[in-house]
């Protein structure tokens, strides 16, 4: 009988392949022999996409392999999110979107699915978002983290104007700079350098940051 | 130290470099590599970067027609104080940041003249994505295939034919004129020679 890992491995197989009707088989099977969708998230995507990230860190996967792969993973997540039982109280606000002249909308919608999975309520406004418009959906929706997503170095860049927004508006204890995409794996320091207030490797790790940066702000109003 | 002027560019624009030159628009060397580096990032920077240390010497001013095709493109200008044209890919560098925000939001997916040629070698040898696959995908992503012509090579419509066929989006040509890819190039060639002539010693 095949356990989670094995399941994992062979998941992983197929997002390297870019097979993705082999990758969707492979979670009718385990959804079929009674896997809990949470434990197909946790134990078989989860783990599959971490050694994605590390073969993507390793830069032996090409972009476009990578853009296949993390469409398995969002078919893998939207097969499993009918299957969970609701959140009975949500987690709060989030928004999301990728920095304006981003187009690499992959990475945040996974992580987007992540966060929905996990119980936040999430507000996505697409590729090419201006600074502005993101802070100002943050407010009217009262998130706490806005999280930023780029795929290169130098759309992360733009992501500085953003957090010159923010603390020019004297919002930094209020609103969480959460930043994302390849290039923050690959250059750690940039996250420092765009103004970010932390990071996750990949779309699993997106949770725990964001609730780490949630604390935070309730922290700050409790003082 | 010379002030002729460096080109190390992507080779899916080389015709368009090579015609510029021709026109007497850009002067100096140029240098491709293969645009199929695109493929694999560590053999693209490892390229770059032996390339660059190659063609430092006694250079004048050097600029890369790149887009921000590695995670260490600004890194790479920086360490070899080069001009870089400021686009994100190759696609932009022919049309311009507010055209190819508007083919963006047209979900457009951009075929330059000498990929259209490689796009089954791309789609099937290096992406692993067969017909159904590619349809699914290009399918969710995007709404039609747009072909820059820049005129100097002849539409390959059979072969659009085929990428359409095969991702299942509709095709069509846009006319792109060299223009917006020679004011990049220029103004990057000007960042390049300013930061040289810092460097000079007095």
């Amino acid at each position: 009988m095949m356990n989670s890992k094995d399941w994992s491995d062979k998941l992983l197989v197929t997002m390297i392949n870019a097979d993705r009707s082999g990758a969707a088989e492979i979670i009718e099977r385990t959804l079929a022999t009674g896997i809990e969708a949470r434990q197909v998230i946790a134990e078989i995507l989860d783990p599959a996409i971490v050694q994605l990230g590390r073969l993507w860190e390793e830069e032996t996967m090409s972009l476009a392999q990578n853009f296949v792969a993390s469409k398995i993973a969002e078919d893998t997540l939207l097969r499993c999110i009918p299957n969970m039982t609701a959140h009975p109280h949500s987690k709060g606000a989030l928004v999301i979107g990728n920095i304006e002249d981003d187009f690499h909308s992959l990475g945040r919608k996974a992580v987007g699915l992540f966060l929905v999975a996990a119980g936040w309520d999430v507000h996505d406004l697409g590729n090419d978002v201006p600074a502005e418009e993101l802070l100002e959906k943050a407010l009217e929706v009262d998130a706490c983290v806005i999280g930023v997503s780029a795929m290169m170095q130098t759309t992360a860049l733009n992501i500085r104007k953003l957090r010159q927004l923010i603390d020019k508006r004297g919002l930094a204890h209020r609103i969480k700079l959460a930043v994302g995409g390849a290039v923050f794996n690959w250059r750690p320091d940039l996250v420092a350098e765009v103004g970010g207030d932390g990071t996750a490797h990949n779309a699993v790790g997106a949770d725990e940051l964001f609730m780490r940066l949630q604390a935070e702000v309730l922290r700050g109003k409790a003082l | 130290m010379s002030d002729r002027t460096i080109w190390l560019s992507c080779g899916v624009v080389s015709a368009e470099m090579e015609e510029l030159q021709r026109r007497g628009l850009i002067e100096g060397e140029l240098l491709f590599l293969d645009s199929m580096l695109h493929m694999d990032p560590q053999k693209l920077e490892a390229q770059l970067t032996a390339t660059l240390e190659q063609i430092m010497v006694g250079c004048g001013c050097l600029v890369l027609v790149y887009g921000d095709c590695s995670a260490r493109m600004l890194d790479l200008v920086r360490s070899y104080h080069a001009g870089r044209v400021a686009v994100i890919n190759c696609a932009q560098l022919l049309v311009g940041r507010d055209r190819y925000r508007q083919l963006m939001g047209e979900k457009a997916f951009l075929v330059l003249p000498e990929w259209a040629r490689r796009w089954e070698q791309i789609m099937k040898n290096e992406l692993g994505l067969n017909r159904a696959v590619a349809h699914d995908l290009m399918g969710e992503h995007c709404g039609i295939l747009v072909y820059l012509d820049t005129g100097l090579l002849p539409v390959p419509e059979q072969q659009l034919q085929e990428f359409s066929s095969y991702t299942g989006l509709p095709w069509r040509i846009e006319a792109v004129s060299l223009d917006t890819m020679l004011a990049n190039l220029l103004a990057a060639q000007e960042d390049a020679c300013s930061h040289r002539q810092h460097e000079e010693p007095a």
